[in-house]
């Protein structure tokens, strides 16, 4: 729908651009063509009044040609043939000269009879002479003759054709006067119009534009040679067109010349421009000019304005789809930017997911107080903390992994699977760490490292087992004071490993520590101490240990101690841009003292005979606590499991040793414990055997932890003095008989 | 705790009595041993006396019936109390063998 809407945004300014480009091709179309159709009106004008000269000349002249030989004629009259002479002279004096005659008035030269007229004219290259009233013609009849007679003044005849010759001819005719001023004779000379016809088309103002000759009646005078049939009918078209009066339209600057509109057979447009000729004879000079050559340059400017057009609203509309393109492809880069940003916010959550979030972790215990707190700086962090209780011990971590965002987040969540899978059946941290280590080196082309702190506590003793690979090194708080006298807050003593991820083959240490009952172990990365509210202004580890023995002192809860300090960093930073992921990790010990109602103790030597003195042990116990059937069998089960298992393994074949069986109980609780001086030996990292196997496929071993396991409600290994000690304990609810009573 | 074997009609016929602690199945095995190549022959375990097992014991269970089912025969446990029945569901042995 949206990409609809470009396109059609697209398509409405591309319309609306051809519009106004075609508006304004054709206001200037129409504005330029009115100035040409001015411009003809000029050309023709100016064309009209040139031609108009030279025709009005060329009729000067014949008659200056006759006017100048009048008085030749009058000198020479008193002979009647004396006037041949003269008309020779004049026919001499103008090429356009055809004849030339003398009519004399009747009965002049008696002895030549009543009339009289000698003629002179050129034929084929030679003057001829030769009197012509003699064949009976009258000219005294002719209207011209009576014209002049009547009005006793010049006149030039209508054109005519004269058949001999083939020619237009018109004819000047002057009367002659004696001394009487009587009109003796007509003097005439006859002119052909034929040469003035291409005289007046020897140039035109436009290649196909034509002028032509009208009488005062209208009839061709003269024009082009024209080649065909069709020019000449197209030509008299005009010539009709201009004898109609009623189409004809004055020109606004003068009111000599007319114009109008015309239509030719073959569908040409054009204009027709005609005037009068000053004084006699009254002709008309007209000019023809065609449309298609007055505007020529009009239509071919127009045609490149179209293409030009063309080519303009080709250039819109390819950067309109550039641009859509462009709008596209940013529409496309924010969903993408959205998409990162969605799987960057559920990242988050699985990076927040994988680590401890319900606290407190473990409502039902009342030795174990934890609070964690992970701050990243960005959507995702590479830090890490994680703990997790396994046989009664509490195996915790914090680690920070260099550099920051999703390449670290990653190597995070590895390190988080690693710690899980390393700790499963290892109680040592410094083994873990080792296994942690070995498998990030693989591969690890990114050269990432990570430093990492792995603790392992001991809850029925407090005893912490530790590896340190170059992390910042935990405080503990004593509100006792008792881990150092002075301090309540105190660093303890790391050996610095290398990070984890450095050298596959670096040989880990892990050290101990005993954790004194109402201590908190705080764990910290640096984006505590680090934490920065300028450059080189940072929070610093005398800030840190200040505040944590400030939360000593006022025996604040792992949740309070963390709490406090973020809102102590916080303050700190102030306005600045947290840099580094805050992470912070807090575990209080407060171990319960065990108020003993009933205990046994049986020594046992390592043979498998000594089950049956251990069988009637566990009857006795659990009749004096008046332990119901099953229960006890259930007891007996699981706690044989775990003497056999030291029976049979703490001690070398063929040395003798003692197994202590001891069995302590208070009202709500039992605990066994099996100890023995043999060999450091772990039941419980030993795997359990697979239950879901079938019956080809399962193994003899692995049966005893797993009973110890699904029978007793924890398992805890400790080696204490040089001694294995393994912890049974069963949640008994009282016995309803007890209870009762 | 008593151990006793005896094959009728092509059967055998396992019967254990009292406590089967670790102990006592070091003697029941050497009772029970032949019980391992049954040679295509079921096994009857009567249990109804028996009243605990530890995982020596199982084992014990366990190499019969792998025998057994080598050998193409099935191993049909009788009488197995609450409690032992227990043990058996703890271990996952409650479904590799056959009970009646």
């Amino acid at each position: 729908m949206r990409n609809y809407m470009k396109t059609h945004t697209g398509l409405t300014v591309i319309i609306a651009a051809a519009i106004l480009l075609q508006g304004i091709s054709a206001m200037q179309y129409y504005y330029t063509r009115s100035l040409l159709a001015d411009e003809l009106e000029k050309r023709a004008e100016s064309e009209l009044s040139v031609k108009a000269v030279i025709v009005k000349n060329s009729l000067n002249m014949s008659e200056n040609s006759l006017i100048d030989h009048i008085w030749n004629l009058k000198r020479n009259i008193i002979h009647p043939d004396s006037s041949y002479q003269v008309m020779e002279w004049v026919l001499r004096s103008h090429p356009n000269l055809t004849g030339c005659w003398v009519a004399f008035v009747p009965d002049y030269f008696p002895e030549r009879g009543r009339l009289f007229e000698p003629f002179a004219w050129w034929e084929n290259g030679t003057i001829k002479k030769a009197e012509i009233a003699a064949e009976g013609r009258d000219y005294t009849q002719n209207r011209y003759y009576k014209t002049v007679y009547a009005n006793d003044a010049p006149m030039w005849t209508e054109a005519y054709r004269e058949v001999l010759t083939d020619m237009n001819l018109v004819t000047y005719i002057v009367p002659i006067h004696d001394s009487k001023d009587n009109i003796i004779a007509m003097f005439g000379l006859d002119m052909s119009v034929d040469q003035m016809g291409d005289t007046l088309n020897y140039r035109h103002i436009y290649p196909s534009s034509y002028n032509f000759l009208l009488t005062e009646t209208g009839q061709l005078l003269a024009g082009p040679k024209h080649k065909s049939d069709k020019e000449k009918a197209k030509m008299e078209h005009v010539i009709n067109m201009i004898n109609d009066s009623t189409v004809e339209k004055s020109l606004s600057n003068s009111g000599r010349s007319s114009v109008f509109p015309m239509k030719d057979a073959d569908g040409d447009e054009g204009m027709v421009f005609y005037a009068d000729l000053k004084g006699e004879p009254k002709w008309k000079i007209a000019v023809v000019c065609y449309d298609k050559e007055v505007y020529a340059k009009l239509t071919k400017m127009r045609r490149t304005m179209g293409l030009m057009t063309l080519l303009a609203l080709l250039v819109l509309g390819l950067i309109i789809a550039r641009f859509a393109k462009n709008d596209r492809k940013l529409q496309k880069a924010k969903v993408e930017q959205e998409r990162i940003g969605s799987e960057l916010r559920i990242a988050t959550n699985i990076q927040k997911e994988m680590l401890p979030k319900t606290f407190p972790p473990y409502p039902e215990r009342n030795d174990i107080d934890i609070y964690g707190m992970l701050i990243p700086a960005r959507e995702v962090g590479g830090d890490i903390y994680d703990f997790f209780l396994r046989d009664e011990k509490l195996f915790f971590c914090i680690g920070d992994v260099s550099g920051k965002g999703v390449p670290s987040a990653m190597v995070m969540a590895m390190i988080h699977s690693l710690f899980r899978m390393a700790s499963a059946h290892e109680s040592n941290p410094a083994r873990i760490m080792q296994t942690i280590n070995e498998t990030s080196c693989e591969g690890n082309e990114s050269n990432m490292f990570v430093t990492l702190f792995i603790g392992v506590l001991d809850l029925p003793t407090g005893h912490l087992r530790y590896c340190d690979a170059g992390h910042d090194a935990p405080f503990i708080l004593s509100e006792k004071g008792k881990v150092n006298s002075e301090k309540y807050a105190t660093a303890i003593d790391v050996q610095p490993n290398l990070p984890v991820g450095v050298f596959d083959d670096f040989t880990y240490s892990m050290q101990e520590t005993q954790i004194a009952p109402e201590s908190t172990i705080i764990l910290y990365t640096d984006g505590l101490t680090e934490a920065k509210r300028a450059p080189k202004q940072m929070f610093g580890l005398q800030r840190t240990e200040e505040v944590l023995s400030k939360c000593a002192l006022q025996h604040l809860m792992p949740r309070q101690v963390l709490e406090a300090i973020s809102e102590e960093v916080r303050t700190f930073v102030g306005d600045a841009e947290q840099s580094d992921d805050l992470t912070m990790l807090a575990i209080r010990y407060t171990p319960q003292r065990f108020e003993t109602t009933l205990a046994e103790t049986l020594v046992l030597k390592n043979d498998v005979h000594e089950v049956t003195r251990f069988s009637n042990f566990m009857k006795s116990v659990t009749e004096k606590l008046g332990i119901e059937k099953s229960l006890a069998h259930q007891l007996r089960l699981a706690v044989e499991e775990a003497v056999v298992n030291v029976i049979d393994y703490a001690y070398p074949i063929g040395t003798e040793g003692d197994i202590t069986v001891k069995m302590m109980s208070n009202s709500h609780t039992l605990r066994f414990q099996i100890i023995d001086s043999g060999v450091a030996f772990d039941p419980t990292m030993k795997e359990k055997a697979d239950t879901t196997l079938s019956a080809e496929d399962r193994q003899i071993g692995g049966l005893g932890i797993l009973l110890v396991r699904e029978l007793m409600d924890s398992i805890n290994y400790e080696r204490m003095d040089g001694k294995n000690v393994l912890t049974l304990i069963k949640h008994i609810k009282q016995t309803g008989y007890e209870h009762n009573n | 705790m008593n151990t006793t074997i005896e094959e009728i009609d092509g059967k055998y016929y396992a019967t254990l009595n009292g406590e089967m602690d670790t102990a006592a199945a070091l003697e029941a095995e050497e009772v029970l041993k032949p019980l391992y190549q049954s040679n295509g022959k079921d096994v009857i375990i009567d249990c109804t006396d028996l009243e605990y097992i530890a995982s020596s014991g199982l084992r014990i269970l366990l190499s019969i019936l792998k025998g057994a089912k080598a050998s193409g025969s099935k191993v049909v446990m009788k009488g197995v109390n609450d409690d032992i029945k227990n043990v058996f569901k703890l271990t996952g042995f409650i479904s590799i063998f056959e009970f009646e």
